[in-house]
């Protein structure tokens, strides 16, 4: 069964777990724990370019049957700072193809997304190849919400031999790469046959 | 008989052809050779002809005076310097760090250098005015900042984008329009008096990397991944021209001389092929590999003229295309 924040802390307080040190009433400090939980740190910035291209077609199935590669399937939510869904948020995605190949001349393993009502997105692709000019694998976003400041952001995978299974120390070996909150675990599923890499990543968009 | 003929003359054509090909093409002309105190990825060769920035492996930019081979600045390794560019008259050099400082120095002699923070992101994109008075400034994926140099540097304007920033920009011959490149792939006009955005062009749909004015101020030419050449009306903003190029991806566009010319750098966007650079003609959109002795690295227009060098890692080799 559910326990509000407010029956929590009266029975923490009954057994003397928590002891209330403030003038404010038990369903404000309830409030406002809530409140400081939902709060998001914002998602960093990382670079747009090269090879954004406008006008990309409205699919969440990137891959194409037959394509070569690991199959790759990320979710995740839009949210504001504070916690709010941001289901008019609009979702540019692109990356390259298994052999790490942007098409510039067509429109393959880009996507425009729109989150669904309760501001969840997810896309069908492969997981990107590499490429001389960059050091790791990765997936490119440009994120805009109406009142928010748009981002530009990429995804990596920590999964990516480059970091040799430690990416907390490895990182910065791609000096494009930030932040390390920016490099995403990766489950994989499936049986042996039929793998696919699953990655989740959130958003979340400053006010404008 | 009409074999007999033939033969001749057709070699008679050949030969003709060929001529005509070697005088498009031109020739490179050696202007200096020096020694290169480092290692070098490239090179800017300063308006005045007198100095050439190197960008070395160390990740430092020096200034090398073409005539005497000697050092006389240098910028970096730490911060980190993202962008450098001369004046149009060479009098100075302008270099942009990772930590968003600017440094506006003197190439030679003393002479006040002015420093400041324009951003927190990396400055990747720098522009004098034509007079000098001022210079744009772009961080990674933001907006142009326009900023007055004439005492200490003060911010005049900032510049439109939808998102990202300013990739690059080109005044006219005049001086009174700015055209700007921008991530959000669009090609923006400003009037340099007000920096009010007169018009925008929309009609791309992949990043513009290189954006120049004609050297008679009466076109811009855009390029980057887009497998054409846009040529636009800076009257109107509107499109003149989609123009053929080389394969491969355009960085930078230097337009010289009276006839239509331009040094394109091509480079592959996957880095799985060195960089190369064409001379092309807006005239005729044909275009002519640019060879020295070495693969050319840098370039420069002195005096109207293309001015490109190479280096073997221990000499650096100036020459002038004629």
């Amino acid at each position: 069964m559910y326990t509000t924040r407010r029956e929590m802390l009266e029975k923490c307080i009954a057994l003397g777990a928590v002891t209330l040190v403030t003038s404010a009433s038990l369903s404000s400090v309830a409030l406002a724990w809530d409140d400081a939980e939902r709060k998001r740190q914002p998602t960093p910035f990382n670079e747009l370019g090269p090879f954004y291209k406008r006008d990309a077609p409205h699919v969440s199935v990137l891959r194409a049957p037959g394509d070569p590669g690991m199959p790759l399937s990320v979710t995740g939510g839009v949210y504001s700072v504070s916690g709010e869904i941001l289901p008019n948020a609009k979702l540019e995605i692109w990356q390259t193809d298994h052999f790490g190949h942007y098409d510039t001349a067509g429109y393959r393993y880009r996507t425009i997304l729109q989150p669904d009502a309760k501001s969840n997105y997810g896309f069908e692709s492969v997981l990107p190849g590499h490429y001389p000019g960059r050091v790791c694998q990765h997936v490119h976003y440009l994120v805009t919400s109406p009142g928010h400041r748009p981002l530009t952001t990429q995804l990596y995978f920590a999964s990516d031999p480059v970091f040799d299974g430690d990416p907390d120390k490895n990182f910065t070996r791609d000096p494009t790469i930030v932040s390390r909150e920016l490099v995403r675990p990766v489950i994989l599923k499936g049986d042996p046959q039929r793998m696919i890499a699953v990655v989740s990543f959130d958003i979340v968009l400053e006010k404008a | 008989m009409p074999t007999k003929i033939m033969l001749p003359f057709s070699i008679f054509l050949l030969a003709i052809a060929s001529f005509a090909q070697l005088a498009a093409s031109g020739g490179l002309k050696p202007v200096a050779s020096v020694p290169a105190p480092c290692e070098s990825r490239g090179e800017r060769i300063s308006p005045a002809g007198n100095q050439v920035a190197l960008w070395c492996t160390d990740r430092s930019v020096r200034l090398v005076n073409i005539s005497s081979g000697t050092m006389q600045r240098t910028f970096g390794p730490q911060p980190r310097v993202y962008g450098g560019y001369y004046s149009p008259d060479g009098r100075w050099f302008a270099a942009g760090f990772e930590d968003g400082t600017v440094e506006v120095a003197p190439t030679s002699g003393t002479g006040e250098t002015r420093r400041w923070k324009s951003d927190t992101r990396g400055i990747g994109t720098l522009e004098f005015l034509p007079d000098s008075s001022g210079i744009v400034v772009a961080g990674v994926d933001r907006p142009g900042q326009i900023w007055d140099l004439r005492g200490t540097p003060k911010q005049l304007a900032t510049l439109h984008s939808d998102f990202a920033g300013l990739l690059a920009c080109s005044f006219s011959p005049d001086g009174k329009l700015l055209v700007t490149a921008d991530g959000d792939t669009v090609i923006r006009f400003y009037d340099t008096a007000s920096w009010n955005m007169l018009y925008e062009y929309r009609g791309l749909t992949l990043e513009s990397f290189a954006v120049a004015f004609t050297t008679d101020g009466n076109r811009v030419i855009v390029g980057g991944p887009d497998e054409r050449i846009t040529v636009l009306d800076p009257a109107t903003g509107t499109e003149l021209q989609k123009l053929a190029k080389d394969a491969d991806v355009i960085e930078l566009i230097r337009p010289f001389g009276s006839n239509g010319q331009a040094m394109i750098n091509y480079f592959d966007g996957e880095a799985r092929k060195p960089d190369h650079r064409s001379v092309w003609n807006i005239n005729t959109a044909k275009s002519v590999p640019l060879t020295a002795d070495h693969p050319t690295t840098g370039s420069g227009i002195v005096g109207g003229k293309l001015w490109v060098s190479s280096t073997n890692g221990k000499v650096l080799d100036i020459w002038a295309y004629e």
